[in-house]
C-alpha cells in the first residue's frame, strides 16, 4: 500500500525538494494543520477508556407490527394474532416471532421494550422525529438527533466523524416534515456524516474519498493550502453560518482523506465473503457490517435506515395495499433480512468484544393496527410498539412493560419516546439533564426534568 | 401538558366566560372545553382510531358526530341526563374514575361547570342555528416589549350575528419562534428570550389568528444610520420602516464588482464573463445599474434559468412522464417564460386548455397528476403555497382548511379525463361530464369548490378546472399573486418574506407582512407580470445592499438589512465551473454545450448535481432543493472528477492561458474577473504572485517546467474555484 514513486523527486524555487507522492497511502502526512489539532483536543476531551459507549441505531423505517415480531398475542381472535406463530427463545419466557429464527438464540442479548406508546399524530414523520430526537418538533424548533448531541458533547474520536448515517437519509415518508436525524438547533457542523450510497453495490465504494491518480498529494496538499490562503482575504462571511459550515466540511473531508484508518473503515472489500453474505447481501445487510467498522474506526455513532421511504418499496410497512407493502413480507423479506443482519451484528460484536461498550437499538416509528385490516394488513398504530434495546450498559433477556390481550394499549409500564432517548443518553454517558444551546442561546435540557431512563435495563 | 393543566384547575383563573341566558352552547362552549382540555387531541380520543373505544372528532370538527358519540353510545353513561355528576364525560375528566387520560380538569373548574350544567339543562344538541365563529381577535395584535417581559394575550371570537365572546381560556397558543418568544399554552402569557419577532399563533374552533410581538436589537441606531439608504420605492420605505422598529441599521450600499455578479447570478443563474465585468466596472453612467438589470432579462440564459425554476416547481422529469412528453411539458414552460407570459395566463393555460399534450405542454401537468387528490395538493402548493395534506383526513389542525373544504377542493380535479393519443407521448385531456371524488367520512361527493371560494353543483356540466383557474388567477385569491411573488422574492433576497417560501399560512406570518401585501398588491395591479416584479426588486436599494454586517445588524437573518449570502445551487455552481475553466460539462443524450440550468430533466445522470443537492421533482416542496454544504460535496470538488477534469482538460481556459503566453499576473487577474467578477486587490496579487513563483520549478527540462506551471495555475484556480467567495452568492 505504502508506495513512494522515488525517482520523482523533483526541485522547487522554495528551495525545498519535495518527493511527489502518487499514492493515496501516503495521504496521512496531510492536513497536520487544523485536523491534528482537532484530533488532538478531540483526544483530550474524550476518555478513551472503557466507558466511553457507543451505538449503533437500526430506524426500522415503516413501523415494525409489533404483534407480527416481538409482542405476539397467540392466543388472541385470528384477526388480531395474524398470521405468524410464537418461537421460544434462548431466554426461558421470551417468544417471538417465527419469522426471526435466529434472533431467537441471542434474547440473552438483547431486551424487549413492550410499552412504547406516543400521542402525536399517526404519521411515519412524527414518530421519527421523536423516537430520534425524544420530542416532536413544534414551536419552529427542530430538535438534534441523539448523534448529533453525542458529537457536540464528545467530539470525533481519531480521525471519523463521531456520527455516521448509513446508507441515505430518511426521504419522503408522506408528512413532509423533517425526520429528526439531522442536529437541528445544534447547528449543521454537528449533522452525521451521511454515507449517500449503497454498501451492497458490487463496486460500492464512498464517493470520492481519495484524490484521483493524476493528483499527487503534493498538489492536493499545496491546493488546500491555497484554497484557505484565498479565503483568508476576505472577510464577509464570518458572520454567515452556512460559510463557517462550508469551512468546516472542508475541513472534515480532509481529515477523512488523510487518515489511513477512516478510510479503510469504509471498505468492505475487506470483510472475507463469508462475513459479508452472513449479513446478508442486501443494503440493510451491508450497513450493519458496515456499521461494526465504522465502531471499530471510532465512530461513535452509527444510524442505520433500513428503508429510505414507505412508497413503492417492501418495507415495515405493512398496509396490505399498494404503494406499500403486504403483511407477508415479513416472513418473506423483510423479516429475514432482519433476523439475519441484526444477529449478525450482535454476534460480532460481542464476539469482537465490542459489545459490552457498545449500544445496539432496534425500533421503528410505530406499532400497528391490532386487527388486521380489510386489505389483509396493519395500519399505524402508535398506542403501542415494542422495540429491541441492548448493549453497552443494558441489559439483555429482559422484557420491559406489557401490552393488553391484544397488543393494542400498554397494560404495563407505558414507556415514551423521551424515556427511550434518556435511555439511550445514560447509556452513552451523558447527563440527562444537561442543557443545550437552542435558538439565541435558549438552555434545552437533553430531556425534560421528570422523565428518567428505562431503570429496569440498567443492572 | 398534564401537570400544567392539573395547574391551571387550581388557579381558579377570573374568566369572563359567562352562561348565556339561553344556557351553555353544544358548539359554543361544550366543544371548546373539549378542545382546550386536549380530550379530543390527536394523541387522545381526537386520534382516528378515538381511545379506549371513545372517538371524538379532532379538535371538534364535526360537533353532530361529537354530540352523537357523548350522548347516544355507550348506553347513555358518558352524558348522563339522569344523574350529571355521574356522566362519565365529567368523571374520567375529574380522574373521579381511572382514566387513562390523567386528570384534564378539576370539579371547582369552569369547564366542569360548563359541562355539567350543559347535561343538566338537558344536553341540547348542536344546531344549525348555534353561533358560528367568523372571525377572532387578538390583543395586543403587535406589541414591542423587552427581553424577560411577559405579556398576556388576550382573544375574543367574533360571531355571525356581531355577538362576541371572550376565548382566551380556550384558545390553543403556539410560538413560531421560541427563541424570541415562547407562551404558556394554559393562560395564553407570553415570555419573551430573545431579540428579534416571534409570531404566536392562536387556533379557536378552526379559525386562526397571530399576535406579533417584538423585541429590538439592543442597538444604537441614529437618523445617521439610514443616511446612505436611498429611497427609491416602496420596498425600500417599507424594509426601512422594519428596521427602525427593531433598531437595526442598513449595510452600506455593495459596490459595482459585488453587484454585476450577484445581479447575473440571481436572475440568470450564470456569472458575468470577464469582459462584460471590466466593462461594467469601467463604465461611468450613473444608470448603469438599471441598464444592466434590463439587459439580464433580455438575456437567453435569463430563460433558461427561471424555465428550470418553473420545473422545479411543475414536478417537470421523465420519472412520470415519457421522454417527449416531459420535453413538450418543459419546451411550453420555457416558451412561457421567453414570452413572459404573465402568471396568472400560466396558471390559466394549463387549468383551462383541452386535447392533446402534444400541442398544449401544459396538459401533460395532469398526465402527471392523475390522482385527482394529489392533483390538488400539489396544484395548491405550487401555486397557493399551502399544504393542505393534512386536512385529508380531518381538519388541519393548525390551518383554517377543513375536511370539507379539503375534498370540495379535491372534486374540482375529478372529472379530468385523459385518454391515449396516436402515440405514447400522446394523451388527450378533456373534461368529463361524470366523476365525484367522495369525502371518505361522509362517503358522498362535496360540492366542488376551491378552498374558500364559491361552490358548483355537483349536476353543473362546466368544466370544474376552469371554475378552479377562475378562482385562482382572480386578483382577489389572497394566496395566488402573494404564494409567487413571495418565491421570487426569495430567490432574490436570499430568503423568502414568507419561510419555507412555500409555505403561506396564516400562521406563518411574513418576517415583514406589509411589505409582503404592499408587493402583491403592485404585482396583481400590474398583471401579474414576473419581468416587472423582478426589475422591482432588484433595482430596490435593498437589494443592491451589501452582505457585509455592520455594528447592528450582524444577527439580522430575516430583515434584510443586509444581504442575505447563500451558496450557489447545484446547477449554477456546475455551470459556474464549466464557464470559468472553458469546459462545459458533457450530460448523457444532450448536445454538448448543454448548461445544466437547461437541462429538462432532474434524471439526467450527475454526481455533481446529486451531491450538491439539485431536487428530484418527486413532491411539490421547496425542501426538496437542497443548499446544505456537506463532507460529500468537499469531497467531490477535492477529488472527483468533476472540477479536476475541468480544469486539467487539454483545451480548458489554463492550457489556453498558457497558449497565450499569459503572464502570471495577467492569468490571476483574469480568474478574479471571471470567478469573482473583481480584480485582486493588490495584496492578494502579490501573495498569489509570490506562491506561484515558488512552485515553479528549476534545473529542470524545458517540459517540466512547462508542466509544473500549468499544474500551479490549476491548483490556483482550484483555491478560488472552491473558496467562500466562489461557492456564494454575496
Amino acid at each position: 500500500m505504502f508506495r513512494l514513486d522515488a525517482d520523482k523527486t523533483v526541485e522547487f524555487c522554495d528551495g525545498y525538494r519535495r518527493r511527489d507522492f502518487l499514492h493515496a497511502g501516503t495521504l496521512s502526512t496531510l492536513g497536520l494543520g487544523l485536523t491534528g489539532m482537532m484530533g488532538l483536543k478531540a483526544q483530550g476531551a474524550v476518555d478513551t477508556s472503557k466507558e466511553d459507549v457507543n451505538c449503533i441505531l437500526l430506524m426500522l423505517v415503516g413501523g415494525p407490527s409489533q404483534l407480527d415480531t416481538w409482542d405476539m398475542k397467540p392466543n388472541a381472535p385470528i384477526e388480531i394474532r395474524g398470521p405468524y406463530k410464537p418461537i421460544k427463545t434462548n431466554v426461558a419466557g421470551i417468544e417471538i416471532s417465527e419469522n426471526f429464527p435466529r434472533m431467537a438464540k441471542h434474547a440473552d442479548k438483547y431486551s424487549i421494550v413492550r410499552s412504547l406508546n406516543h400521542t402525536a399524530a399517526a404519521v411515519h414523520d412524527t414518530g421519527h422525529q421523536m423516537m430520534q430526537t425524544g420530542r416532536l418538533f413544534q414551536g419552529g424548533v427542530e430538535h438534534p438527533h441523539y448523534g448529533c448531541v453525542l458529537g457536540k458533547l464528545k467530539g470525533p474520536k481519531g480521525d471519523v466523524p463521531p456520527h455516521v448515517l448509513l446508507p441515505r437519509p430518511i426521504g419522503n415518508t408522506g408528512g413532509n416534515m423533517p425526520h429528526g436525524q439531522n442536529a437541528g438547533y445544534l447547528g449543521k457542523t454537528f449533522d452525521p456524516f451521511v454515507l449517500n450510497s449503497d454498501p451492497s453495490d458490487p463496486n460500492f465504494r464512498v464517493p470520492d474519498m481519495l484524490p484521483p491518480d493524476y493528483l499527487s498529494a503534493l498538489r492536493v496538499d499545496r491546493r488546500k493550502n491555497w484554497r484557505e490562503m484565498v479565503d483568508r482575504s476576505v472577510s464577509k462571511f464570518e458572520t454567515s453560518s452556512d460559510a463557517r459550515l462550508l469551512d468546516s466540511t472542508f475541513h472534515q473531508a480532509y481529515t477523512l482523506m488523510s487518515s489511513q484508518k477512516a478510510r479503510e473503515a469504509f471498505e468492505l472489500h475487506r470483510e472475507p465473503e463469508k462475513i459479508r453474505e452472513k449479513y446478508g447481501l442486501n443494503r440493510f445487510g451491508q450497513s450493519c457490517l458496515l456499521a461494526r467498522r465504522m465502531i471499530e474506526a471510532g465512530v461513535r455513532f452509527v444510524t442505520i435506515n433500513m428503508f429510505e421511504t414507505v412508497f413503492d418499496e417492501i418495507t415495515w410497512d405493512i398496509h396490505g395495499s399498494r404503494p406499500f407493502s403486504p403483511i407477508s413480507c415479513y416472513r418473506d423479506l423483510v423479516g429475514p433480512m432482519f433476523d439475519m443482519a441484526y444477529s449478525s451484528l450482535l454476534e460480532e460484536l460481542a464476539e469482537r468484544g465490542l459489545y459490552k461498550n457498545t449500544m445496539v437499538v432496534g425500533l421503528g416509528e410505530f406499532g400497528r393496527t391490532p386487527k388486521v385490516n380489510p386489505a389483509g394488513g396493519r395500519d399505524h398504530w402508535p398506542q403501542c410498539w415494542s422495540i429491541l434495546m441492548g448493549g453497552g450498559p443494558l441489559k439483555g433477556g429482559t422484557i420491559v412493560g406489557a401490552s393488553d390481550e391484544i397488543g393494542a394499549l400498554p397494560k404495563d409500564r407505558p414507556t415514551t419516546p423521551m424515556e427511550v432517548a434518556a435511555t439511550i443518553y445514560k447509556g452513552l454517558g451523558i447527563d440527562i439533564h444537561h442543557e443545550l444551546p437552542g435558538a439565541q442561546g435558549r438552555p434545552i435540557p437533553i430531556v425534560d426534568r421528570g422523565v428518567e431512563p428505562i431503570k429496569e435495563l440498567f443492572a | 401538558m398534564l401537570t400544567t393543566l392539573l395547574l391551571l384547575s387550581t388557579l381558579a383563573v377570573e374568566s369572563p366566560i359567562q352562561k348565556p341566558a339561553t344556557g351553555w352552547n353544544f358548539r359554543q362552549h361544550v366543544i371548546p372545553v373539549l378542545t382546550k382540555m386536549g380530550c379530543n387531541q390527536g394523541a387522545c380520543h381526537g386520534a382516528l382510531a378515538g381511545k379506549g373505544g371513545f372517538k371524538l372528532t379532532l379538535r371538534g370538527y364535526d360537533p353532530d358526530v361529537d354530540y352523537d358519540v357523548l350522548t347516544r353510545q355507550s348506553l347513555g353513561r358518558r352524558v348522563s341526563l339522569a344523574d350529571p355528576a355521574a356522566s362519565l364525560i365529567l368523571q374520567k375528566a375529574t380522574f373521579a374514575i381511572p382514566h387513562g387520560g390523567g386528570k384534564r380538569f378539576a370539579k371547582d373548574s369552569l369547564e366542569y361547570k360548563v359541562i355539567s350544567e350543559w347535561i343538566t339543562d338537558g344536553a341540547a344538541p348542536p344546531s344549525e342555528k348555534d353561533k358560528q365563529v367568523v372571525a377572532l381577535q387578538v390583543a395586543p395584535a403587535t406589541a414591542t416589549l423587552k427581553i424577560g417581559d411577559e405579556q398576556q394575550l388576550n382573544v375574543i371570537a367574533k360571531y355571525a350575528d356581531g355577538s362576541t365572546m371572550d376565548v382566551t381560556r380556550w384558545t390553543k397558543y403556539t410560538s413560531t419562534d421560541e427563541g424570541v418568544a415562547t407562551v404558556d399554552d394554559t393562560t395564553g402569557k407570553v415570555k419573551m428570550n430573545g431579540a428579534g419577532e416571534a409570531a404566536v399563533t392562536l387556533w379557536y374552533s378552526s379559525r386562526v389568528l397571530y399576535s406579533r410581538l417584538s423585541v429590538p436589537f439592543p442597538n444604537q441606531t441614529t437618523a445617521d444610520s439610514y443616511a446612505g439608504f436611498t429611497m427609491k420605492s416602496f420596498i425600500d420605505e417599507l424594509a426601512q420602516k422594519k428596521w427602525k422598529q427593531l433598531n437595526l441599521a442598513p449595510s452600506k450600499v455593495a459596490d459595482d464588482a459585488t453587484f454585476i455578479r450577484r445581479a447575473f447570478l440571481d436572475a440568470t443563474g450564470t456569472l458575468p464573463s470577464a469582459e462584460e465585468v471590466e466593462q461594467f466596472l469601467s463604465d461611468k453612467a450613473a444608470d448603469k445599474r438599471a441598464k444592466l438589470i434590463d439587459g439580464l432579462l433580455d438575456r437567453e440564459e435569463y430563460v433558461d434559468y427561471w424555465a428550470y425554476k418553473w420545473s422545479d416547481l411543475m414536478l417537470v422529469s421523465s420519472r412520470k412522464l415519457n421522454a417527449t412528453a416531459m420535453w413538450d411539458f418543459y419546451n411550453w414552460i420555457r416558451e412561457s417564460v421567453r414570452q413572459n407570459k404573465h402568471w396568472d395566463q400560466f396558471a390559466r393555460d394549463i387549468f383551462t386548455s383541452t386535447g392533446s399534450t402534444r400541442d398544449q405542454g401544459a396538459l401533460n401537468y395532469f398526465v402527471l397528476h392523475k390522482d385527482p387528490i394529489l392533483l390538488s395538493e400539489n396544484a395548491t402548493q405550487a401555486f397557493l403555497g399551502q399544504r393542505l395534506t393534512c386536512a385529508r383526513c380531518h381538519n388541519h389542525p393548525m390551518e383554517k382548511w377543513t375536511q370539507t373544504q379539503y375534498y370540495q377542493m379535491a372534486n374540482l380535479f375529478s372529472r379530468v379525463g385523459i385518454k391515449n393519443g396516436a402515440t405514447p407521448a400522446e394523451n388527450v385531456v378533456f373534461a368529463k361530464l361524470q366523476g365525484d371524488v367522495n369525502h371518505p367520512r361522509l362517503l358522498k361527493p362535496m360540492r366542488p369548490a376551491p378552498l374558500d371560494g364559491e361552490a358548483l353543483a355537483l349536476d353543473d356540466t362546466r368544466d370544474r378546472r376552469a371554475h378552479f383557474a377562475a378562482w385562482l388567477t382572480s386578483p382577489n385569491n389572497p394566496y395566488f399573486a402573494r404564494s409567487f411573488v413571495n418565491r421570487v422574492w426569495g430567490n432574490f433576497m436570499g430568503r423568502g418574506l414568507i419561510d419555507p417560501i412555500d409555505d403561506v399560512r396564516a400562521t406563518n406570518p411574513a418576517s415583514n407582512e406589509e411589505l409582503l401585501s404592499a408587493l402583491t398588491a403592485d404585482f396583481i395591479k400590474n398583471g401579474f407580470d414576473q419581468k416587472r416584479l423582478i426589475r422591482q426588486i432588484m433595482n430596490s436599494s435593498l437589494y443592491q445592499l451589501s452582505s457585509e454586517s455592520n455594528a447592528t445588524n450582524q444577527s439580522d437573518n430575516k430583515y434584510y438589512s443586509r444581504y442575505i449570502i447563500k451558496r450557489l445551487p447545484a446547477e449554477v455552481m456546475l455551470d459556474a465551473m464549466s464557464q470559468v475553466t472553458g469546459v462545459p460539462t458533457a450530460f448523457a443524450g444532450m448536445p454538448t454545450g448543454t448548461r445544466a440550468m437547461q437541462l429538462p430533466d432532474v434524471r439526467v445522470q450527475s454526481q455533481f448535481l446529486d451531491v450538491f443537492g439539485r431536487p428530484a421533482r418527486v413532491i411539490c416542496d421547496a425542501g426538496e432543493r437542497s443548499s446544505d454544504p456537506s463532507i460529500a460535496q468537499a469531497l467531490h470538488v477535492i477529488n472527483g472528477d468533476t472540477l479536476n477534469k475541468k480544469l486539467s482538460q487539454p483545451d480548458g481556459v489554463v492550457a489556453l492561458f498558457q497558449k497565450l503566453g499569459l503572464s502570471d499576473a495577467r492569468m490571476v487577474d483574469q480568474l478574479y474577473l471571471s470567478a469573482y467578477s473583481r480584480f485582486p486587490t493588490d495584496d492578494e496579487r502579490s501573495t498569489i504572485l509570490r506562491n506561484l513563483g515558488q512552485a515553479r520549478l528549476v534545473k529542470a527540462s524545458p517540459e517540466a517546467m512547462k508542466d509544473a506551471r500549468r499544474q500551479a495555475v490549476e491548483d490556483m484556480a482550484w483555491a478560488l474555484l472552491t473558496s467562500k467567495e466562489f461557492l456564494f452568492n454575496h
